[in-house]
């Protein structure tokens, strides 16, 4: 167990490196830093961006750099951004936490959903609503984000007219964001939960229990769902990485200041450290998610210590 | 399963294939259904409502054959317009228009539909209005439609490619190897992928001309996408390669690449090419993420993506939605028939 741990952190420092060694390689290999704006400014000789160069240590070798930005950041310092002019570490902090939040609540609210009409057709299998499931899960799932999110501003815009500002940061536009999430959410949840509990619910032990007289109530909430946690647990997990992505058109579209606006921001104003800033946090963030859920999947049911350690086939 | 949902399931079924088919007619025959050039702009008429397509004239007289009116901008200031009833313009199919290249190779004049007789002086017919810049809408999302279902599955295919050999290398080698390549893979997929996307598109100047564009997006796709392709086939490939028709192949001195080549991948091609198919949603959306968000495909020429750009305008969606997101509608489609595919291939499969 304990084992796992180490091999999930090893693991993720390892990705955390890969990936800002190659980011940092491409955004400098491929030319123009902050300070390319500057040498098309008549005002500002080229001995001035000279000297600003050296004065920001760009006028280093590559890897001298990434060494230098790679034990800054070791230490939480993951530089200073040029277009917000503030430091990277405590805006990317306080934007993933944003997304955070808007990312619980429609992984709360997707959840909830699915999981109460999954539980009504296992209640009352063979009835119309299996069927019905199974289309609303291929619906949600084929509704792309951008769409949704278009759509809902529309509505938003038509129906409150010229008052409405987009980014005021009100409960409606929460409550639409975090609904236009969770659509795909609600989807992959929907789909994984309805065909784990149908086939939980034709298992022996769920004959069993039947058998010792228990109630079908009793036998979905205590033993069906228990098989079933493990998908949902990894679906979870997976979650992550799509709430990050995710958050990248929602938040422009609906004015959410989170990590998906401040990415499109970053690559807009072509401010590299925050780019960088937003590459490695969001990894290492949705890595942990990852191995969060990886984890409770090996507490939930210690076979999976097992498939883990066993070589992967 | 009760007889309504599984008939509503082929009904789905017949759609998805009936909407990918209308693309695929689009994709080849874009500049014959689209009635002008997409780059073609009439000064006078910026942000034209859709032209009123009419049967009754004037004098309550009802014609068979439909006609419009000229749209005149009566009150720029507000972006009014107003028909001038004078003159009538008779509609047609199969009309003389601009001239371009059919399927890029013999010139050609005739268009689906259009204003007969219609010289540059004539009366346009904007079915869905024109944009700021006066150009025809219809004709763009037209050509819009051609260019992001060209690029996005290019984009696939690369992947596609890379993700098999990559698959096949990994699959057939030693534990050491294969351990670091899967490792690499399952790195990929637990990354976020639009930001990993946005963060090496962010390497590059963000103008860049339309083919250069389209070309930088589908290799940076193909990079960020081979890993699921990957994994699908290293399954298959190590599965396969325990069976016996292997064992018998090496036994007859076959060589390696040659038994890897001819004999475990024709069996394990069908089903990573269906795979392929599947992809095809997660690309376009990255080109419509990355055009709505100004730096995938550019004007002046048009994609899906950055043509819905224009609906994040809360002025101009205000005024038609319905228009500007016409695209959208065209994206919810296009994914949704590969989903309603993908789910009926699987439930045949089980």
């Amino acid at each position: 167990m304990l084992n796992l741990v180490f091999r999930k952190i090893i693991q993720g420092v390892l990705v955390a490196f890969v990936v800002s060694a190659v980011t940092f390689s491409l955004l400098s290999a491929a030319g123009g830093d902050a300070l390319t704006n500057l040498r098309d400014n008549p005002q500002v000789s080229p001995e001035t961006v000279e000297r600003l160069r050296i004065v920001y240590g760009l006028d280093r070798p590559l890897t001298a750099r990434y060494f230098s930005w790679l034990s800054a950041s070791a230490k939480g310092d993951l530089g200073e951004s040029l277009y917000f002019k503030t430091p990277v570490a405590g805006l990317v902090f306080w934007r993933l936490l944003n997304t955070l939040v808007l990312g619980a609540a429609s992984i709360i609210g997707a959840f909830s959903l699915a999981a109460f009409l999954v539980f009504f057709s296992a209640r009352f299998p063979g009835s119309r609503l299996d069927g019905i499931l199974d289309i609303a899960a291929v619906a949600a799932a084929s509704l792309p984000r951008i769409v949704a999110a278009l759509f809902a501003l529309a509505i938003v815009v038509r129906s409150t007219g010229s008052a409405f500002e987009v980014g005021s940061g009100s409960w409606t536009m929460f409550f639409i964001s975090s609904l236009v999430m969770a659509i795909p959410l609600f989807a992959v949840l929907l789909a994984q939960m309805h065909s784990g509990i149908k086939g939980a619910m034709k298992e022996p032990f769920v004959q069993f229990a039947r058998a010792k007289g228990l109630s079908e109530n009793a036998i979905i909430f205590r033993h069906a769902s228990r098989a079933v946690l493990n998908p949902l647990l990894s679906v979870l997990g997976l979650s992550f990485g799509t709430i990050v992505s995710g958050s990248v058109i929602v938040e422009t579209v609906l004015g959410w200041p989170g990590i998906g606006s401040l990415t499109v921001a970053a690559v807009r104003g072509r401010d590299i450290s925050l780019v960088m800033g937003i590459v490695v946090v969001s990894s290492i963030f949705v890595w942990f998610g990852n191995g969060i859920a990886e984890l409770l999947q090996v507490l939930n049911d210690r076979r999976m210590l097992a498939v883990e350690s066993a070589w992967p086939n | 399963m009760p007889r309504s949902i599984s008939k509503l399931s082929l009904i789905l079924r017949y759609s998805a294939w009936t909407v990918l088919t209308v693309l695929v007619i689009v994709v080849l025959l874009a500049d014959f259904i689209a009635p002008y050039d997409y780059t073609a702009q009439t000064r006078s008429l910026p942000s034209a409502p859709p032209t009123p397509i009419r049967f009754v004239d004037e004098d309550g007289k009802f014609h068979s054959r439909p006609f419009i009116y000229e749209q005149v901008l009566s009150d720029p200031l507000f972006g009014k317009f107003t028909e001038a009833r004078d003159t009538k313009y008779d509609l047609g199919l199969f009309v003389e228009g601009d001239r371009y290249k059919f399927l890029g190779l013999f010139p050609a004049q005739t268009r689906l539909f259009g204003v007969i007789s219609g010289g540059p002086a004539d009366a346009k017919v904007n079915i869905l209005g024109t944009d700021p810049l006066g150009r025809d809408r219809f004709s763009r999302l037209v050509e819009a439609i051609r260019f992001s279902l060209i690029v996005c599955p290019l984009g696939a295919l690369l992947a596609w490619l890379i993700g098999l050999a990559i698959g096949m290398i990994s699959g057939y080698s030693s534990r050491v190897p294969d351990t670091i390549i899967m490792g690499v893979a399952d790195s990929m997929l637990a990354l976020p992928a639009l930001v990993i996307i946005l963060a090496v598109r962010a390497a590059f100047p963000p103008e860049l001309p339309p083919l250069r564009a389209a070309s930088l997006l589908v290799i940076i796709f193909a990079f960020t996408g081979w890993a699921e392709i990957a994994r699908l086939t290293r399954g298959l490939v190590r599965a396969l390669r325990e069976r016996e028709f292997i064992l018998a192949a090496r036994s007859i001195g076959l060589s390696e690449t040659r038994i890897l080549l001819r004999h475990i991948l024709p069996n394990a091609l069908p089903s990573i090419a269906a795979q392929a198919a599947v992809m095809l949603p997660y690309f376009l959306l990255s080109e419509v993420a990355l055009s709505f968000l100004g730096v995938g495909l550019q004007e002046p020429q048009p994609s899906l993506g950055n043509m819905l750009s224009a609906a994040a305008d809360i002025n101009l969606l205000q005024r038609d939605p319905v228009v500007l997101l016409l695209p959208a509608i065209v994206i919810a489609l296009f994914v949704l028939s590969i989903g309603v595919i993908k789910q009926n291939l699987r439930s045949t499969e089980s």
